[in-house]
């Protein structure tokens, strides 16, 4: 082998608030695996996103191979295995957003914000140099109704025109 | 004109309504008191199948018959919530949790009841994070009240439920795909048989079931089986001999999205045609229907020729598409088909979970057939070959023209059905996701067909008006009918 | 059993036997990518696919099903009486119809649309699956236009290499690791076509765990593709050159099966062969790589002679007179033969009767390997003792030996007292402990049967060139008792010879009778003379093995 094992420098653990939700978690499945997304999640929000040592320290609370978490964390969108920025910004480009200027959307987004769209397996295309936003395209948000949406981390914003954008982005 | 009826979401914009006190005004957990007081577990299921309530997840399968395969010695059983609303078009779910959490409480608890079901899951979507923090408060709050947890109202019945997120595969909507994300794995459907109803989550027997669907529990149970048949048509499934009923029973929560007036969540009888719920919708925005996608991206597309279609499980079936989960898309005469596709084969290929061949490298193959003509560089053979189409005697064959040879059409069409066939409604993958992939593909490309062939010829995407744009339906017809001798063609 | 008709075959099989070998058994080929024996079944590669037969009430006759079933998760049972087809088939299957021949081409054809077609440069050329299931299955041509997936090469661990786009995600590999050796280092990562099989490692691609446990190697026997790759065979030969013989690993007292696989000038890779009582479908890379030592430059090619305190090398005329002459004036009690735990049963009982009818002695020892590490795996074990025919060489040493036979110390008590001994060793890179060298420095006159330059062979007045696993027949009997042949692959390096010839050879020269020819005439008399062998002739034991009837004990 010519690479070597990572070295974890600084190991990840839970806080306080968070381990309290970890032991409510665990209890509600008959096996310690099944609790993996919600967990999952839990760090993510706590680490901002999965790097090796949450992984590891995912593997170890569930008793599975720290292949188990990473297998995961790449199937699943929702999970980072980057940096990305305090906002991250879900623009859904999906069939019925599509039909009511979804990609207007995205590239006034991109204009003000003057950032690339991310790519899956690289986030930083689509994170402005400051760490601030990350701009990326995303599938059916169930919000047709109001198309087009973007999602602002956990606030979705609907019927989006270009003015509207600029005062969500401007409020941030 | 067409009038809604609430039920389900009679009191969805009661102010709190969200709160159990306000739920509770609006009878909220009456019918579960009315249940556990008056009916036994067994009484409640049979209604359930008296009823003919379909799930309304997206196959349509009777509640009450799959209930029945569920094995009542083998403990524990679970149930699972499926609240992973993802099919574009589809967002009906989403305001329930959003803001009358307790009604899907409410149906939670009468299935548990009659299947002596003690755990359960709702799954719900990772983006879903408003709709989750309102469904765990009124969980919160049933906790409290008395409503969940152990010996609830001095019954002995012990009741619990769990939030699970999602974090953004649409495959986790697929009922096996959805446990195996339960348990905490990739969202890879499982084969079947086993169905989850005998070997579920944790190994043990699972019913899975959409949100809409338990949100129907509570009616059902408060105003009785012959008040909910009454509404939505019952057929005949003439398959059978004699003929047996085929309820579509009961309101579905239209979502109508697209080039409508007013898009929305529209709650109606089962039965009622596509140019209603547009008229319900506000009317088309634009001059022209081109298509209607009727039940969620994956289902086949109707053209303007098919508005009469009613908007029920049978009727779509028969026009061979589906009513999925009641997404309903309108497409105007400005909308380019292949662009439509174009973007669903793209969704398609970035949800496809991967786990089987003719879907992990089959949908991927189709986007990029369907990107090749959208740029332009679709393939045409200098060649001509007959031209098959309505023949003399109104059956598909030999036309005596000729006609240009599309081979990326060809192609298109073949790839598409090599993953799932839509002929014979036959799969090559584990899951119906493969369906789901061809349906689109194959009903486009056939419906659509000259504008996908001006696409090519073009050498880029070019809208061509509705009438000159959509296949004539006889065509389609002959064509779905080519394998079938005439005198079973009606059949 | 259920009866089933198999395409027009009407056939018998076990309860629960699945479609893939029910057909198999009958000569018919399911084929198949993501099903293994030995594994779990996810039915993701939709290759087996095939057509049930059910009947239809409303036409009142059996047609095919409307969807087709893949034949690894359908299993074959028997139905109830009521629920027979045709009254009197429990189920009903084709493999061979229109519609399976379509569904499998199309498979075919969608698994080679990223595959890089790079057959000249990939070591799976020949035993290929999908390079035999295109022949036989596929399509001529392929349709795909499109830009094809290129995933970047991997070392997954110390001896194997992935080569992602060959891959068809069939996921053996990762059900090996996770339910065989339970290790868990396989994944999945991406989603979709880009999944693609993988360690963990960070976002940049530094692993945090690899895949070096101990059953590792087998990920790539069982790669049905050239995906996963063996860097200790990656481009040493095209397989169709090699030449194969059914033996036992000689690595540790498991025995598994194996199958040699060599050429003229040496042995080339080890795989494993299937034995339901003993090793399933697997082996442990101790045993696959541990072959190396039989093609090692420094295997002793001629017999030694101490010469001026220097090993020389000597003709074998020369070696065996100055044995001969040092035997013949010694006195029985003065004299140890020791045998091998890694020498056959047949080195050992030519060496025992020797012992016994030549030099009268009674003084029989066992040397091997010392005890190493024992691995406990889900569904597989490693033993400790690193000798594969310990259990064997202890039997037949006692045989006429009251059944004792030294060992440990007793065995190095008894050697520093002897004037001479004759130490059959054949275990490679054997390291002595302070005690044992003590033992044999004190020897007078050693002589040392030995494959290589060991710490061994440095004591000794006269070495003798003897032969490893791959260079002989013979059988070894492993620690459950099971009686197991190994075969001769290549010819031994310069003028060594078999273990037993040499002891023979001794023997004559010291006016025995004995006149065996091969291995197998030996065995026979191990049959007739050895308590529990009476049926561990070369002809019964076959490549099935036999268990003896009361294990050593």
């Amino acid at each position: 082998m010519s690479d070597e094992l990572i070295q974890i420098e600084t190991p990840f653990a839970f806080n306080e608030e968070n381990q309290r939700e970890f032991d409510a978690l665990i209890g509600r499945y008959p096996v310690k695996e099944a609790a993996m997304l919600p967990t999952l999640h839990l760090a993510q929000r706590q680490a901002g996103y999965i790097t090796p040592a949450v992984m590891k320290y995912v593997a170890e609370q569930l008793e599975v191979s720290v292949m188990k978490v990473k297998d995961v964390v790449t199937f699943y969108p929702m999970f980072f295995e980057e940096p990305v920025g305090e906002y991250v910004i879900r623009v859904c480009h999906t069939l019925p957003c599509a039909l009511r200027d979804c990609k207007g959307v995205l590239d006034h987004l991109k204009t003000k914000l003057d950032t690339d769209v991310a790519a899956e397996t690289n986030l930083a295309k689509g994170t402005t140099p400051d760490g601030k936003f990350t701009l990326m395209k995303v599938e059916c948000l169930a919000s047709c109704d109001v198309a087009p949406v973007i999602m602002v981390n956990d606030d979705l914003h609907k019927n989006l025109t270009p003015e509207k954008i600029d005062e969500i982005i401007d409020n941030l | 004109m067409v009038e809604e009826r609430r039920i389900l979401y009679e009191h969805l914009d009661v102010p709190d309504i969200n709160t159990f006190d306000v739920f509770r005004q609006y009878d909220g957990y009456t019918r579960f008191e009315k249940a556990i007081t008056e009916y036994q577990p067994d009484d409640i299921a049979k209604m359930v199948m008296d009823s003919g309530l379909k799930g309304r997840g997206g196959a349509g399968f009777s509640t009450g018959l799959k209930w029945s395969f569920v094995p009542r010695d083998i403990k524990p059983c679970y149930l699972c919530c499926n609240a992973d609303e993802s099919e574009p078009g589809t967002f009906s779910n989403r305001y329930v949790l959003e803001k009358n959490p307790h009604l899907l409480i409410e149906g939670i608890l009468i299935c548990c009841y009659a299947m002596g079901i003690e755990t359960t899951y709702v799954y719900i979507r990772g983006e879903f994070t408003l709709g989750k923090k309102m469904l765990d408060a009124a969980i919160k709050e049933a906790y409290e009240k008395g409503y969940l947890g152990k010996d609830i109202r001095g019954t002995g019945l012990n009741i619990d439920i769990y939030t699970h997120p999602g974090a953004g595969a649409y495959i986790c909507g697929e009922e096996t795909g959805l446990i195996e994300s339960l348990e905490g794995k990739r969202g890879q459907p499982r084969n079947k048989p086993p169905f989850p109803a005998v070997e579920g989550v944790f190994g043990k027997p699972t019913v899975v079931q959409n949100v809409e669907t338990l949100c129907n529990l509570p009616f059902i149970v408060g105003n009785g089986v012959e008040w909910y048949t009454q509404m939505g048509p019952t057929y005949a499934d003439t398959r059978a001999n004699p003929p047996t009923p085929d309820p579509n029973t009961g309101t579905k929560l239209y979502c109508i999205s697209g080039d409508v007036n007013e898009p929305g969540v529209y709650e109606l009888d089962l039965g009622l045609t596509c140019s209603e719920l547009i008229e319900v919708a506000g009317g088309l925005r634009g001059e022209e229907v081109k298509a209607v996608i009727p039940g969620g991206s994956s289902a086949p597309i109707l053209t303007h020729y098919e508005l009469d279609t009613r908007l029920d499980f049978t009727s779509l079936t028969l026009a061979k598409s589906m009513l999925g989960s009641g997404g309903i898309i309108v497409m105007n005469e400005t909308r380019n088909i292949v662009d439509c596709l174009l973007n669903i084969m793209k969704f398609y290929a970035h949800e496809s979970c991967g786990q089987c061949t003719p879907c992990r490298w089959g949908t991927p193959w189709v986007r990029d057939i369907v990107q090749r003509i959208a740029d332009g560089d679709g393939r045409k053979s200098t060649m001509t070959r007959p031209k098959f189409g309505v023949a003399e005697n109104g059956r598909w064959g030999d036309t005596g023209e000729t006609e240009e040879i599309y081979e990326d059409l060809d192609l298109l069409e073949s790839v598409a059905n090599n993953i799932a066939n839509v002929d014979t409604m036959t799969w090559n993958t584990i899951c119906v996701f493969g369906i789901a992939v061809s349906w689109p593909a194959v009903s486009y490309l056939r419906k659509f067909r000259p504008e996908f062939e001006a696409a090519i010829r073009e050498g880029k995407l070019v809208t061509l008006p509705v009438a000159e744009a959509t296949v004539p339906p006889e065509e389609n017809y002959a064509y779905q009918q080519r394998f079938i001798p005439k005198e079973f063609a009606d059949l | 059993m259920a009866f089933v008709k198999l395409n027009d075959l009407e056939i018998e099989v076990e309860d629960g036997t699945n479609v893939v070998e029910a057909a198999r058994q009958h000569g018919i080929e399911v084929p198949h990518y993501c099903y293994h024996q030995g594994l779990s079944r996810p039915a993701n590669c939709r290759m087996c696919l095939v057509e049930p037969h059910v009947f239809f009430p409303p036409a009142g006759a059996i047609v095919p099903d409307r969807q087709l079933a893949t034949g690894c998760t359908t299993v074959l049972r028997t139905a109830p009486p009521d629920r027979k087809l045709d009254g009197k088939y429990d189920f009903i299957v084709r493999t061979d119809s229109e519609r399976v021949k379509k569904a499998r081409a199309d498979i075919l054809e969608f698994l080679l649309v990223h595959h890089p077609l790079d057959c000249p440069v990939c070591d799976q050329a020949g035993e290929c699956d999908l390079q035999d299931y295109s022949h036989r299955h596929g399509h001529d041509k392929s349709r795909y236009l499109e830009v094809k997936n290129v995933p970047p090469k991997k070392d997954l661990g110390p001896d194997v290499l992935l080569y992602a786009t060959r891959c068809v995600v069939c996921t053996r590999c990762i059900r090996f690791a996770d339910e065989v050796s339970g290790t868990g280092e396989l994944g999945l990562v991406h989603r979709g076509s880009h999944d693609e099989i993988d360690i963990p490692r960070s976002h940049e691609g530094v692993p945090l765990q690899v895949l070096d446990n101990k059953l590792a190697g087998n990920v790539v026997d069982i790669c049905p593709v050239g995906a996963l790759i063996s860097k200790d065979f990656l481009f040493k030969s095209r397989p169709w050159f090699l030449e194969k013989a059914n033996s036992v690993c000689s690595g540790c007292s498991v025995g598994c099966n194996i199958t040699v696989e060599y050429k003229a000038d040496g042995v080339y890779r080890l795989k494993p062969r299937f034995h339901e009582d003993i090793n399933q479908h697997w082996m442990c890379d101790d045993g696959r790589l541990g072959y190396h030592y039989v093609n090692s430059d420094d295997r002793l090619q001629l017999p030694l002679k101490r010469v001026d305190d220097a090993l020389t090398p000597t003709h074998w005329a020369d070696a065996l007179a100055t044995i001969t002459e040092k035997l013949s004036e010694i006195e029985t009690e003065d004299i140890v033969v020791i045998g091998s735990a890694q020498g056959t049963n047949e080195d050992n009982y030519v060496l025992q009767q020797f012992a016994h009818d030549v030099l009268k002695t009674t003084q029989l020892g066992l040397f091997g390997h010392l005890p190493g590490e024992a691995h406990k795996f889900p569904q597989f074990t490693i033993e400790a003792d690193k000798n594969p025919n310990t259990a064997g060489a202890r039997t037949i040493l006692g045989s006429t030996n009251g059944n004792t036979v030294l060992e440990g110390d007793a065995l190095w008590e008894k050697v520093s007292s002897a004037k001479v001994v004759y130490l059959v060793s054949g275990a490679p890179e054997r390291p002595l402990e302070d005690a044992e060298k003590a033992a044999l420095e004190s020897v007078d006159f050693l002589i040392v049967q030995d494959v290589l330059p060991s710490e061994v062979t440095q004591f000794a007045d006269v070495v003798l060139p003897g032969t490893t696993f791959a260079e002989k027949d013979g059988t070894f009997t492993n620690s459950t008792g099971w009686v197991q042949r190994i075969r001769k692959t290549i010819d031994p390096p310069g003028e060594a010879r078999v273990d037993w010839e040499i002891t023979q050879q001794l023997a004559k020269q010291l006016g025995g009778e004995m006149n065996y020819h091969f291995a197998g005439e030996i065995a026979l008399e191990i049959a007739e003379n050895v308590p529990g062998y009476a049926d561990a002739t070369h002809q019964k034991i076959g490549d099935a093995g036999i268990k003896l009837a009361d294990s050593t004990q």
